[in-house]
């Protein structure tokens, strides 16, 4: 079985986690056409590559993001929301 | 036992151990040790089994469970594969797929028929006229499959545990061996296994080909049983190859280890493959590898006169170990020019075998008494390894044996990711690319001598070892080399005869022939012959035959066999019992610790989730019905308690749990006094209801929050996802299992709190809707005066570990007013009487608030909540939608927008066809919408209901619901709440109880 | 008395000729490019050329003729769906089913078992209890039935499903049946190829050209192809084709798994389905069972097995049938369901002209292979969606119209 690093808990079984969906940011409500809305609320992108993706440890109720693969399903890394988040924002 | 030869050191069986079984209702000995097979084929039978389509007679092939040629059963256990499965005392064994038993079986009709069931002939024929397909089905569906399942017979349990090793070494043959002390040496725990009895891989049964292995195989167990570090496991099969190492090790009796590894050693060795002639599957035709396990570990002689078909030293190494055992060896034939010219073909030439270099076995020929080979057709060959039968000779024997070649046993290998490509030099496929953390050696690496197979065991441990950081920085040794000399493999011993029955893959009885017309159909690549011919779909799975059929295919497309490809290696590498997969199945059931309480009062349960909830309170000598209005009853009139504990329960706290609150639900809370709740309804990003419950405020930013049984753990999810998205400062707990909860309701409630409780239940001090903390039976409790059904009532959430005491305390403070225990039934039914919505049931999983007459929950106006957006597009929409009037709508009553939940009464009094849930709305031949909840209402003495109806349909409004065998029922909308429309119950009119109005004393 | 066979047997060389032309190089130009040579995209082929004319088309496949979720579905067909589009339309399917054996003049094995969706709690029976209404309404054959008749139909069956969770009720739908999948794909494809069109495997498609919102050309590892009218039809492989064309989808990939058992004497007629068990199982003319459950619980475009699937499946299949404890299960395998969020296709044109899409098709695809065909096959040649798919339509997702199929795709979600 796969194994998934919490970044509190550290590797454990994926059945002990909850997959969240990609990590995707929400636009503005009040700015967003009707269009770019619905865009959000429905469209994914499906195709096989690196994501970054929300993933719940059930065990312990922490959330956090993992970067993985979609097509080779390897996980580059995992870490608490906000941590890299915000380096990003930081640095552009 | 006609075969069976004198003791030998090294022998499997125990001869001390005599088994008795029968065998096609034949009574049979052998010994402990042996296989099914082996004891048969030393008692002198041949004729072991029946093939798949033609039921031709068959015999020991591979033995080494790489054909299913011996497929037995002995009563319920089905499916046994002969070979390799041991021998007990008082099997009743018999063939599979056979009509009539083995020997006469009625099905060998097909063999003469085979010229008419060519490849696919099923495809083509059987279809037309198609009335008689299902006739025809049935027959081709009985003469097919192998062993009969026995229904009423139990469930069979295995246990399943895990297992965790530094290094896992798969095969126990000299490099599995030397793989595992040398990782286990470097301070590793290995786990080792190999799915034979014993270990020692070839070194059990093909000595002489090892080349002077006397004593290695001693030496090797020895390393290993001086190795504290080494589990070795037998009769164990590495199953497949998952993801991060994880590798069932399937045990033959004791059911599976799962075994998370840190590397792997794919020591799996090679699987001898088979020449293709005519033929070549008659009882007595074999692989030279199978007679030797015969005579080296049963001590069984495999023939008494026989031919070699050779293309490698091994072959000669067979034709050694049959002459020690007495069999008379007529003809080497070897398929290759310049023959053999090792040390090993010198002592065949010199124990005076006739040798025949560049000759291959053309045919066999059947015995004239018996089934089974009595002479073997051995042909020259060209230069371009093409038999000119012209030529050919005929030489008698009672055995056939096959020594031309080895396919690499790389399923875990290509299961794991390694790419692999095929040595020219080789004729086999060897790893090309490993992936991380696994590695090879032995024959599966292509390295064929026995000290180079030792060596290359060496190196694979210790890199494994290295691989989770186990031994020094010392060299590994060095990648022995590949094999060098003439190649242990024919690139193609496949011989074709003019009257077919070649045969490539004997599960599936697919001959050379059938590959070819599969080809000339358009099924020209590995795959589609795969799918079209069935070739490798047997229950072998292609171990036998993969390897000839990509080099016929290859040669048919002028490929190379990299171009070909090949069939993709697929769990499992041996069945596996779905009862060793299944262990022992456990069902998780969740209770509320009041639970011994309903079942003492013959509550029948029904399941909500893993929940076990009371759906109604048995009542002696009464039904359903009337236990359930009995309940009913004593809520309306006196007063209830149902265990609500199951409900989703959530604190939410913090400077920011408003803002949270808010932003969750679709009302507004803002100016929720502290002491008060309200109704709280949750929806997704599109919208759609997801769970309701009530928030209550204990202070200005300490929030109590319930939800639905099922729907709490995904909300609390959510709730805790936003907080971090959103930055918020509050935290969310979620209390349901830490809290137990009961609900006391009906005109007598407060009378029964009263007596338990200091806190002042007045009106004033405690309204309708409002919350408080106190002690309720001496327990720290939180009390809401809020209900589902529509009666003055109060829901107590205590601490778990109290809830059966205050469970308790309320059924005997209540006794004197009369208290019953009502369940879910009748609760469903007193909230159907106010018009209450249920999640899940009266809502699916596309509707709206609006539809669901919950519109007065949601605040569009206000700043921000989870839906809100797509709400107000819909709300845009249906303003639309009206602008343009109802010739447009296509009223099929499930497209949002247009349908809205209405309370209906039925016309007839309750007297006609009941209709159900779900039953359909129809109107014009059109469905209009649908039942959602129904049920008699004695308070109000008719059926009422919800139900989706088009949105525009007014209180008294007719329509007809459509109920079991399509009678037409009428209904009529009526206003919600049904019963007690102004809420004053709940409400409470003083300490004045109401009278309960209607229905029978 | 199967007559055809007598041929096999009086000739010397066999007689059957090839069912698809040796392949030869790309043309510049074709009237129209189907990507995907499995059962939807040959079935389309097939319909635009007997039904149109429209023989000028090549079928580009990167891997061999049905080697997508044709070749590894577990071939139940039904039309016990929920909403009455849904229930149109794959009524529609099976009625062009039951006459494919005959007009490919190819045995697919159409067999028609009974189909049974078990219920396991209230909620289950109300959803078998409106499927079977709206079944009924638009004249499909469908019925909620009580345990009794379950066991009576399928003896075998224990109905207190090893005690947890006992079988309430059922959906029992007779015109259920099951078929030899990839004879479906071959059976179109020849069809297709007799008239004309031309099927190219071992063709990848790495690019499609777009000016001015309408399609131009295709790229591919063999040569590039103008064209003006582009099917895609790979299902699993959707979201990078769509990528190509810049076009947003719904679409997320989850595998799903499936696995035979070895083969057995015939005791099983029905095809068994539960929901609340995960997991759904038929016995093929082969006599193995062929079993699936539930979509893996996470996104990936991998058609790699898992432990817990065969786990999960063998406890389950033990819980309805505790007397197969000693049956074993061969082979396990995957294929990648594209999923929606109504769990219904997503079929017709697209803000890309002449760019049309057959997609969205989860766990439900095999079922609808000929009606996806056909009503593809329309859109392509009229640039106008037959009534029959508008439901379907990538629009609706934008425009908040998501049908309320969700409650009816059997186990696979």
């Amino acid at each position: 079985m796969k194994i998934l690093n919490c970044p509190i808990n550290g590797p454990r079984p994926v059945q002990e986690f909850v997959f969240g969906g990609e990590l995707r940011e929400m636009p503005d409500p009040d700015a967003a056409t009707d269009a770019e809305w619905t865009d959000y609320v429905y469209n994914r992108n499906g195709s096989p590559g690196p994501r970054r993706e929300w993933w719940y440890h059930l065990a312990s109720g922490t959330w956090f993001i993992a970067e993985r693969d979609t097509g080779t399903n390897d996980v580059k890394k995992t870490y608490l929301y906000g941590d890299e988040i915000r380096d990003e924002v930081e640095h552009g | 036992m006609a075969r069976r030869l004198a003791p030998r050191g090294g022998e499997w069986i125990d001869r001390n151990r005599p088994l008795e079984f029968s065998f096609e209702g034949k009574k049979h000995t052998g010994f402990a040790g042996d296989t099914i097979s082996s004891a048969l084929w030393a008692s002198g039978r041949r004729l072991l089994g029946r093939s798949f389509k033609y039921h031709r007679p068959r015999g020991v092939f591979s033995f080494a469970d790489h054909d299913v040629n011996v497929m037995v059963q002995d009563r319920a256990l089905l499916n046994i594969r002969a070979d390799v499965t041991p021998l007990e005392g008082g099997q009743k064994l018999k063939a599979v797929n056979t009509v009539g038993g083995l020997k006469m079986d009625l099905g060998q009709v097909n063999n003469r028929l085979a010229r008419f069931l060519p490849v696919g002939f099923y495809y083509k024929s059987f279809h037309k006229p198609a009335k008689l397909f299902p006739y025809y089905e049935r027959l081709i569906r009985s003469a097919a499959g192998l062993g009969s399942v026995t229904p009423g017979e139990g469930r069979r349990h295995w246990g399943k545990g895990y297992g965790f090793a530094d290094v896992l070494v798969v095969g126990a043959g000299p490099s599995g061996l030397a793989a595992a002390s040398a990782a286990g040496e470097a301070g590793a725990k290995v786990v080792l296994v190999d799915e034979n009895a014993r270990p020692g891989g070839t070194l059990t049964y093909a000595e002489n080909a090892s080349g002077g292995a006397d004593g290695m195989l001693a030496d090797l167990l020895e390393r290993i049983e001086n190795n504290p570090n080494v589990d070795f496991r037998a009769d164990t099969v590495a199953s497949a190859h998952f993801e991060e190492h994880w590798v069932p090790l399937v045990h033959r009796e004791h059911g599976m280890t799962k075994l998370r590894a840190g590397s792997v050693v794919v020591a799996g060795g090679a699987m001898e493959q088979p020449a293709v002639f005519r033929n070549n599957d008659m009882p007595g035709v074999m692989l030279g590898s199978a007679a030797q396990r015969l005579i080296h570990r049963y001590a069984v002689k495999p023939f008494d006169r026989g031919v070699v078909l050779a293309a490698n030293s091994d072959a000669y190494g067979v034709v050694l170990d049959l002459l020690k055992a007495g069999v008379e060896v007529a003809a080497v034939a070897d398929l290759r020019h310049e023959g053999e010219q090792s040390e090993l073909g010198d002592a065949v030439r010199e124990a005076g075998v006739r040798v025949h270099t560049g000759h291959c076995v053309y045919e066999a020929k059947a015995a004239k008494k018996g089934a089974g080979v009595g002479g073997a057709v051995i042909a020259p060959l060209d230069v371009q390894n093409n038999a000119v039968p012209s030529r050919a000779f005929e030489v008698g024997c009672d055995g056939i044996c096959m020594s031309v070649g080895w396919a690499a046993n790389a399923a875990l290998l290509a299961q794991s990711g390694c790419r692999l490509g095929y040595s020219e030099d080789l004729h086999q496929f060897v790893p090309a690319e490993l992936a991380d953390g696994i590695f090879a050696a032995g024959r599966v690496n292509g390295v064929y001598r026995a000290e180079d197979k030792v060596r290359d065991g060496e190196r694979a441990g210790t890199l494994a070892a290295r691989h989770v950081g186990k031994g020094g920085a010392a060299d590994a040794p060095a990648e022995a080399p590949r094999h060098a000399g003439p190649a242990p493999s024919h690139p193609y011993p496949v011989y074709d005869h003019p009257e077919g029955m070649a045969f490539v893959d004997l599960d599936e009885d697919v001959q050379l022939k059938d590959i070819k017309n599969s080809i000339q159909e358009g099924f020209d690549s590995i795959a589609l012959v795969n799918r079209f011919a069935t070739l490798g779909m047997g229950p072998s799975q292609g171990k036998h035959s993969n390897t000839n059929g990509i080099r016929i295919v290859a040669r048919l497309m002028t490929k190379t066999i990299e171009e070909t490809g090949t069939i993709t290696s697929r769990p499992f590498f041996h069945p596996v019992p779905m009862g060793v997969l299944a262990g022992r199945s456990f069902h998780p059931a969740r209770r509320t610790p009041m639970h011994r309480r309903h079942e003492e009062r013959g509550a029948v349960f029904m399941r909500a989730g893993d929940w076990f909830r009371p759906e109604y309170y048995a009542a002696p000598g009464r039904g359903r019905e009337e236990a359930i209005l009995g309940e009913v009853r004593a809520v309306r009139r006196g007063v209830g308690l149902i265990d609500v504990g199951t409900l989703g329960k959530l604190e939410v706290a913090g400077p920011d749990a408003l803002e949270l609150v808010e932003r969750i639900c679709t009302g507004r809370f803002a100016k929720l006094k502290v002491g008060m709740t309200r109704y709280a309804l949750m929806t997704d990003e599109a919208g759609t209801i997801t769970d309701d419950g009530v928030c209550a405020r204990l202070s200005d930013d300490h929030f109590y929050l319930t939800a639905t049984t099922s729907g709490v753990d995904a909300l609390y999810r959510e709730m805790t996802r936003w907080v971090k998205v959103w930055g918020l400062d509050a935290e969310v707990t979620n209390y349901s299992n830490a809290f137990a909860a009961m609900n006391l309701a009906g005109p007598r409630s407060r009378g029964v709190l009263s007596v338990l409780t200091g806190l002042d239940l007045s009106e004033e001090a405690f309204p309708y809707l409002g919350v408080r903390e106190g002690a309720v039976a001496g327990v720290p409790a939180r009390v809401m005066r809020v209900g589902f059904v529509g009666e003055l009532g109060y829901e107590v959430h205590v601490p778990a570990d109290a809830g059966l005491h205050v469970w308790d305390a309320f059924t005997e403070a209540g006794e004197a007013s009369g208290i019953r225990p009502f369940g879910v039934e009748a609760q469903r039914r007193l909230r159907l009487e106010k018009g209450h919505v249920i999640v899940g049931q009266d809502t699916d999983g596309l509707t709206n608030p609006w539809e669901a007459n919950l519109g007065w929950a949601v605040k569009l106006d206000k700043p921000f909540f989870i839906g809100q957006r797509t709400l107000k597009i819909l709300e845009k929409k249906g303003g639309e939608e009206e602008q343009r009037g109802g010739e447009d709508r296509r009223l099929i009553g499930q497209r949002t927008g247009d349908r809205k939940l209405a309370g209906f009464a039925l016309l007839d009094g309750g007297e006609g066809p009941r209709p159900k849930e779900c039953h359909l709305v129809i109107e014009d031949g059109e469905i209009i919408g649908r039942v959602t909840s129904i049920a008699h209402s004695e308070a109000l003495g008719k059926v009422i209901g919800l139900a989706f109806l088009p949105a525009d349909r007014t209180v008294g409004s007719r329509f007809q619901i459509r109920a079991d065998g399509g009678a037409l029922v009428d209904a009529e909308v009526v206003k919600v709440p049904f019963y007690d429309p102004d809420n004053s119950r709940q409400k409470g009119a003083g300490q004045r109880e109401m009278t309960y109005q209607g229905g029978k004393a | 008395m199967p007559y055809r066979l007598i041929k096999y047997g009086l000739s010397s060389k066999h007689p059957d000729k090839r069912m698809f032309r040796e392949p030869s190089g790309l043309k510049e130009s074709y009237e129209a490019v189907i990507i995907g040579a499995g059962g939807h995209g040959l079935a389309a082929a097939y319909y635009l050329a007997r039904d149109y004319g429209i023989t000028d088309v090549a079928v580009l496949e990167k891997g061999y003729i049905g080697a997508g979720g044709t070749g590894r579905n577990t071939a139940i067909i039904r039309s016990n769906y929920l909403t009455p589009e849904g229930v149109r339309f794959y009524d529609e399917s099976i009625r062009l089913f039951k006459d494919l054996s005959n007009d490919f003049d190819l045995n697919l094995f159409y067999s028609e078992r009974g189909h049974f969706t078990l219920a396991h709690s209230d909620s289950s029976i109300r959803t078998m209890r409106w499927r079977a209404e709206v079944n009924k309404h638009m004249g499909v054959d469908s019925e909620y039935v009580e345990p009794e008749d379950v066991k009576a139909a399928c003896p075998p069956i224990d109905l207190t499903c090893g005690g947890d969770a006992p079988i309430m009720g059922a959906l029992y739908h007779p015109p259920g049946a099951i078929a030899r999948h990839d004879a479906v794909a071959w059976g179109y494809g020849a069809g297709a190829d007799e008239r004309g069109v031309e099927i190219h495997q071992g063709t990848e498609v790495t690019g499609i050209d777009v000016k001015s919102d309408r399609v131009v050309g295709v790229r591919t590892n063999k040569g590039y192809v103008k064209t003006e009218k582009v099917l895609s039809a790979v299902a699993g492989w959707t979201p990078s084709i769509a990528d190509m064309v810049g076009l947003r989808t719904p679409l997320t990939v989850r595998p799903l798994q499936a696995c035979v058992t070895e083969p057995l004497k015939p005791f099983l007629d029905k095809i068994m389905v539960s929901g609340s068990l995960h997991v759904y199982v038929s016995q093929s003319s082969r006599g193995e069972l062929v079993m699936g459950g539930s979509t893996d619980p996470y996104e990936l475009n991998s058609m790699r097995s898992t432990l817990e699937f065969a786990e999960g499946l063998s406890g389950h299949m033990l819980d309805l049938f505790p007397f197969l404890s000693n049956v074993k299960i061969l082979r396990v395998w995957a294929g990648l369901c594209d999923m929606t969020p109504d769990f219904a296709p997503i079929m017709g044109r697209t803000p890309v002209d002449g760019f049309y899409i057959d997609a969205g098709w989860g766990t439900w695809g095999f079922k609808a292979t000929p009606v996806s065909g056909k009503t593809m096959a329309q859109t392509v040649a009229t640039d106008k969606e037959p009534e029959l798919i508008d439901a379907f339509r990538l629009s609706r997702f934008e425009d908040l119209e998501l049908t309320g199929e969700k409650g009816a795709a059997s186990v696979g979600h």
